[in-house]
């Protein structure tokens, strides 16, 4: 066990420890006095759960791990399309699988699985290499499980595969062309979407960000209440267990796409400096990661895993102050679920035992 | 990796890491905005949601009777409301919840207009003093309509039902016209009392409202309540009424209409007001249902009029009292002034008839009172001015209002030559043969059965105008100290002794052995209790418009009248009895006198009437009340 726990990285360690510690108490605090009050027991279940797999993963060679890749690929794919099949459909989407009483979200995993394929196709051969139909065909790989989410529908799953795209950047580096080519398709693609590929409720969840006030007690609701909660925090904060907003309930998803705000609302603005500085050493090292990997692969999935938590950071951050538009994408380790829980913490596990290896070279 | 391709990696990893910071940057400045600069912005908004100030409705006092039997008690009473701030704004709610509600969706928007506009403190009302059925109705649409809540109120019960009605009167939701009538002094929703005393001494039963602020959640359900100011409640009433007396005179009306009125000639207090047909205020608290529109509003017998101080009634012959007073005032007769009646008497060329088609014969003014002879009082009316009769009117308090503490209170009509010019501008005119009619008390002559008794109690005192009232004293709900009411104004009118004497005299032989003797009943009562009255028969008669007046009569008979004093020496109380279209003031009033001096001086004494409902306070040494 010593041997195993040696294979993890201290100052990642750290940061997560922290990281889901404050996690587990905004939920106790978020889920008191409601139907929901054992959330915080049960998200510490899959924590325990999610660590344990980090920890055997990291022990595991990436190599080995690669190699497997390909197959998981594929075998997500299919999942992704089985469950617009066969999957429960919860508030207007099919996203879930209903296994033992517990639902599972496929999409979750395979944002890690692609940005491992990804990875893995990009690390096998030199930058100078990859030609530009290859490229295309890398962004295909991406594109493709992005369009069986959004089938579901579930925009903000779906974007969050994006940034494995920044790996091309990475490895190619940024040439002013590609940046303009990139404005005109994200234009091209944004008017096509909004014509034929965003649902009416996905729509209007865009004409609320653009102006949150015209809807107070639909969908701006959410949004307008969350405000109220980190704004009236102010810079301590209410106290633990002592925000109006979420005690009284009139913050809305508090467990999942609002947690952040319950934790803003009673630590107040230090307590945001805290957390979002918690994430920053998280991304940080996830760079250092990418930075000391012994192969590209490795490399690139460091960097990749670095992208996407920003990601989340980002928009659920952004989202829950009115500052992006009010789409579910959750803040790891504060928002409960399963599904999502248990993929960080392997994509950490893969992380930590990239760092591992490249340590002990 | 290859060091070269190393190298460039590293590089890139360093913009990307400086980007990653520059997110967390970026994410720190928006938070620092909410959180540091918009705070105060934002903490107004969290508490404006969460702690409300709702009003703490302060129980209205109850009104007890003279001895401390409770009238008008309180019930605790549960209405559907929305409290202010939970006000629908969409149409399409307003509309969802009027179909729930069953009722008219542009009525109910119309309402939460009204009420958004103008309403303060109290939840708007949508359905009142709910019942088992109601509630649960109310609980199946509060689960669509969660900004819907119950409240618990107090609800007046009025324990005699249809006992003391038009006295009691009964509350109700303030109406916009007289909001704005008295801006500033109601509140949208307030409850006052609408009729009758509820009216009158609303000042006093209302109480003060107290208001407590509570914490909310966002279903609008209390979490935690502080910094409550407590309701302070409306003082408990003692009305001058004995529910006893007031019980003897509602049996009395079953099946009559009419009113009748009795005074305390200590101070003017009403010992009882009875209006027939009366109505149950219970059923005036909630809103009208069309069979109480039917029962109550379009009834021709017209039960929501007071007719003790609303109703105008000729006299009759219980005029002839203020006419013969005049006649001695005026010294164109003395007591001893004998006239002969033939059963009909010739003025101004028509053709005046007594009562007694044979004739009286030879009469004094003692004997004409107790036999009501028209004949005597034709013959003094004709010697008589209307100026001299309304001096005399006004004189003893005959012209003006009572001034009991009821609202909506209506003069009697005593002409003039001024009022027929007034009242008949085409026909300005008085005409000398109009006095002769006025001096049998028909005509223009009216009377409210209140000013009739208040003109008895004046004759029964030597003279002293009281002012009839029904306020007795409260006891301050705070101190529990009982306070009674101020004396009642009263004024010594300079009633000569002698010539009241002769009244006097004439009243009670009406009882001995006039008109009211016929009756057995009477008869018997008045050997027991000597009392003194006297009989009216009286045609309903309109004075402007003969022909109408020609033709209504033939179809309606006479309201019989009787009004006088008990006992004859000493009296201590006065009273005024009107039935209406019963015939004979002697077989149809009196005998409702008999029975109210009966129960008054004998039976109250020895078998009271228990109280309608409801537990006796004592006004002499009060004890706590029951449990609200």
């Amino acid at each position: 066990m010593r041997e195993r726990l040696r294979s993890l990285d201290p100052r990642l360690l750290w940061v997560l420890l922290a990281l889901m510690a404050l996690g587990t108490l905004t939920l106790y605090s978020a889920g008191r006095n409601t139907p929901q009050a054992g959330i915080w027991l049960k998200q510490s279940l899959w924590n325990l759960l999610g660590f344990s797999l980090m920890v055997l993963l990291s022990a595991v060679d990436p190599r080995r791990v690669f190699r497997f890749s390909f197959p998981a690929y594929l075998l997500g794919l299919v999942a992704l399309a089985a469950v617009l099949v066969v999957g429960r459909k919860i508030g207007g989407s099919t996203r879930w699988f209903v296994i033992a009483g517990q639902t599972f979200q496929p999409s979750e995993l395979m944002k890690w699985v692609t940005l491992l394929y990804v990875s893995y196709r990009l690390g096998t051969r030199t930058a100078e290499a990859i030609g530009r139909m290859e490229l295309l065909g890398i962004a295909g790989l991406v594109a493709f499980p992005m369009l069986l989410v959004q089938r579901q529908p579930d925009l903000g799953m779906a974007l969050s595969f994006l940034p494995i795209l920044l790996l091309i950047p990475l490895m190619k580096g940024l040439r002013m062309r590609w940046v303009l080519l990139l404005v005109v398709v994200a234009a091209v693609g944004g008017v096509g979407a909004w014509k034929f590929v965003l649902k009416p409720y996905q729509k209007q969840r865009v004409m609320i960000f653009l102006d949150p006030s015209a809807d107070l007690q639909g969908k701006g609701y959410q949004v307008n209440q969350s405000r109220i909660a980190i704004g009236s925090g102010g810079l301590f904060g209410k106290g633990f267990t002592s925000g109006s907003q979420t005690q009284l309930n009139f913050l809305p998803v508090k467990t999942t796409d609002f947690a952040f705000s319950v934790w803003a609302e009673e630590r107040g603005f230090l307590g945001v400096l805290f957390v979002l500085g918690l994430f920053g050493l998280l991304l940080s090292r996830l760079f250092d990661a990418a930075a000391e990997a012994r192969t590209a692969a490795e490399a690139y999935f460091c960097a990749g895993a670095a992208a996407i938590f920003g990601l989340h950071l980002l928009v659920n951050v952004g989202m829950v102050a009115g500052a992006l538009p009010n789409k579910g994408m959750v803040l790891p380790f504060f928002s409960a679920g399963g599904s999502s829980t248990l993929s960080f913490f392997l994509a950490l596990g893969l992380v930590m035992g990239v760092l591992h290896r490249a340590k002990v070279k | 990796m290859d060091p070269h391709q190393r190298l460039l990696l590293q590089r890139r990893l360093g913009v990307f890491r400086t980007l990653a910071w520059g997110l967390v940057l970026m994410l720190g400045l928006i938070y620092a905005w909410l959180q540091l600069v918009r705070h105060a912005e934002f903490k107004q908004l969290a508490l404006q949601q969460a702690v409300k100030v709702r009003p703490v409705p302060a129980p209205r006092g109850l009104v007890l009777d003279r001895n401390g039997y409770r009238l008008v008690d309180n019930r605790r009473a549960l209405h559907l409301v929305i409290q202010r701030e939970d006000l629908p704004s969409k149409p399409e709610v307003v509309e969802a919840l009027a179909q729930a509600l069953q009722v008219d969706p542009a009525a109910l928007a119309r309402k939460i207009q009204i009420y958004r506009a103008a309403g303060k403190g109290r939840p708007l009302v949508l359905k009142e003093n709910m019942d088992e059925s109601d509630i649960a109705v109310a609980e199946r649409v509060r689960a669509r309509f969660p900004f819907l809540s119950m409240e618990v109120a107090p609800r007046r019960v009025y324990l005699g039902d249809e006992l003391a009605g038009h006295v009691l009167g009964y509350v109700g939701e303030v109406d916009e016209d007289l909001m704005k009538a008295k801006p500033g002094l109601y509140h949208l929703g307030e409850t006052i009392g609408k009729d009758g005393y509820e009216a009158s001494g609303n000042d006093r039963l209302k109480g003060i409202d107290g208001q407590k602020r509570i914490l909310v959640d966002q279903l609008g359900q209390e979490v935690a309540s502080f910094g409550q100011v407590d309701a302070i409640p409306g003082h408990t009433v003692f009305l001058t009424l004995d529910a006893g007396l007031q019980k003897v005179l509602q049996d009395a009306y079953v099946g009559e209409a009419g009113a009748a009125v009795v005074l305390d000639l200590r101070d003017g207090g009403v010992l009882a007001m009875y209006s027939s047909p009366s109505y149950d205020p219970n059923l005036f608290l909630n809103r009208l249902s069309q069979e109480m529109v039917d029962r109550y509003l379009r009834n021709p017998a017209r039960p929501m009029i007071n007719r003790a101080i609303q109703g105008i009634y000729a006299p009759g012959s219980t005029f002839k009292l203020l006419v013969a007073l005049t006649a001695l005032e005026k010294g164109v007769i003395t007591p001893q002034t004998v006239i002969y009646c033939s059963g009909k008497k010739n003025f101004y060329g028509r053709e005046f008839r007594c009562d007694k088609p044979t004739g009286h014969g030879a009469l004094n003014l003692v004997q004409a009172i107790a036999q009501s002879c028209d004949v005597y009082f034709y013959t003094v009316a004709s010697m008589l001015d209307i100026d001299d009769i309304y001096a005399t009117a006004e004189k003893y308090g005959l012209t003006e209002l009572t001034g009991i503490d009821l609202p909506r209170e209506k003069r009697s009509r005593i002409p003039s030559r001024a009022w027929k010019a007034k009242a008949s501008p085409r026909d300005p005119k008085w005409y000398a043969g109009e006095t002769i009619s006025v001096g049998i008390g028909q005509g223009a002559v009216g009377v409210t059965p209140l000013g009739l008794a208040r003109f008895y109690a004046l004759l029964a005192t030597k003279g002293r105008l009281l002012t009839p009232h029904l306020f007795m004293g409260l006891r301050n709900d705070q101190t529990n100290a009982l306070e009674p009411a101020p004396p009642s104004p009263s004024r010594e009118t300079g009633l000569d002794p002698r010539l009241w004497s002769v009244l006097d005299e004439g009243l009670s032989e009406v009882v001995q052995s006039g008109t009211a003797a016929a009756n057995p009943f009477v008869r018997e009562i008045a050997k027991e209790i000597p009392f003194s009255g006297k009989t009216g028969t009286a045609q309903v008669a309109t004075f402007v418009d003969r022909a109408h007046y020609a033709r209504q009569a033939k179809h309606l008979k006479d309201h019989a009248l009787f009004a006088g004093y008990a006992p004859r020496e000493h009296p201590q109380i006065a009273f005024a009895v009107v039935v209406e279209n019963a015939g004979f003031g002697s077989t149809a009033a009196a005998p409702i006198a008999a029975k109210l001096v009966q129960y008054w001086f004998v039976n109250r004494l020895k078998h009271p009437i228990p109280p309608p409902r409801g537990r006796l306070v004592d006004p002499f040494s009060p004890e706590p009340q029951e449990a609200k």
